[in-house]
């Protein structure tokens, strides 16, 4: 079943990074889409729903952890597997942004390895 | 209270590891701090409060840094790449070093909040300067023919 990916990062290059190592991963996406701040992911998550986002949390305009619990208020989000993607790595803000409806989570730096474990239960 | 040495090694050890997984390159400590008077200069930095607050710096050249933008991006060694690229690269190592020391302090200093990255260019910089702050430097080779310098600077929440 094919499925679509949004990256959600402030830095072209780490949007860039990740999409790499997504590749590497051996995963594969039938489209993938970017956002450079969690108030532009909003806005195109209402525009069409996508199967799972990879979403920075120190962002600029709105954090990524503001995003995670605006997105669970879509209708169309519901289904949509949220990974955060972040150098923070605080059990405590873990513990918190998963409460707030984040899938999973993923500390930089990471590994092709990381993503194949953290995404590939999303992928079937 | 961890000891400069302790830092000294959380830096180096920081760094490795991003530099090994995200950028495929090898750093080894250098002795010998690089001469960087009157050259372009980079100067990746974030600044970080809590339990413990200060700034982290990474200072390199342009050349250096372009080589570093060009593997975290997987480009050809020959390959363009834009100055705004260059320093969203920069950027992206300082978050990344800073994260991983963070992470390796979060036993001692559980509350450590870290700022957005910045990257400043020009020649002679100084970087921030801290009242109170202890200071350390943990200058680096770079796949044996380029160098870049860590700092550190830190001090106790005050009260």
């Amino acid at each position: 079943m094919a499925k679509t990916l949004m990256i959600v990062d402030d830095s072209a290059t780490m949007r860039k990074i990740i999409m790499r190592t997504v590749r590497m991963s051996g995963l594969e996406f039938d489209s993938t889409e970017e956002a450079g701040n969690g108030a532009e992911a909003l806005e195109k998550l209402k525009a069409g729903p996508v199967d799972i986002v990879l979403c920075d949390i120190n962002m600029p305009e709105m954090s990524g952890t503001e995003m995670v619990k605006q997105a669970r208020q879509l209708p169309n989000c519901k289904e949509t597997k949220i990974i955060m993607v972040s150098t923070e790595s605080s059990q405590d803000l873990i513990n918190s942004v998963m409460a707030d409806g984040a899938n999973g989570y993923i500390t930089k730096p990471f590994t092709p390895e990381k993503f194949q474990e953290k995404l590939s239960p999303f992928m079937s | 209270m961890i000891e400069q040495k302790t830092y000294h090694e959380t830096v180096l050890e920081a760094a490795k590891e991003v530099f090994e997984t995200m950028i495929f390159m090898e750093i080894e400590p250098s002795q010998e701090t690089p001469f960087f008077q009157d050259a372009d200069l980079l100067m990746g930095s974030i600044t970080f409060k809590g339990d413990l607050e200060g700034c982290m710096v990474i200072s390199m050249t342009w050349p250096c840094a372009r080589i570093i933008a060009r593997n975290m991006l997987a480009l050809e060694p020959e390959a363009d790449i834009t100055d705004e690229e260059t320093c969203d690269a920069i950027g992206e190592v300082s978050n990344m070093v800073m994260g991983s020391i963070k992470s390796r302090l979060q036993d001692t200093y559980s509350s450590i909040e870290v700022s957005i990255p910045s990257v400043i260019t020009g020649k002679n910089l100084t970087g921030p300067n801290i009242e109170g702050a202890e200071r350390i430097c943990v200058p680096v080779s770079i796949d044996e023919d380029q160098s870049a310098v860590f700092s550190l600077l830190y001090r106790m929440r005050k009260g």
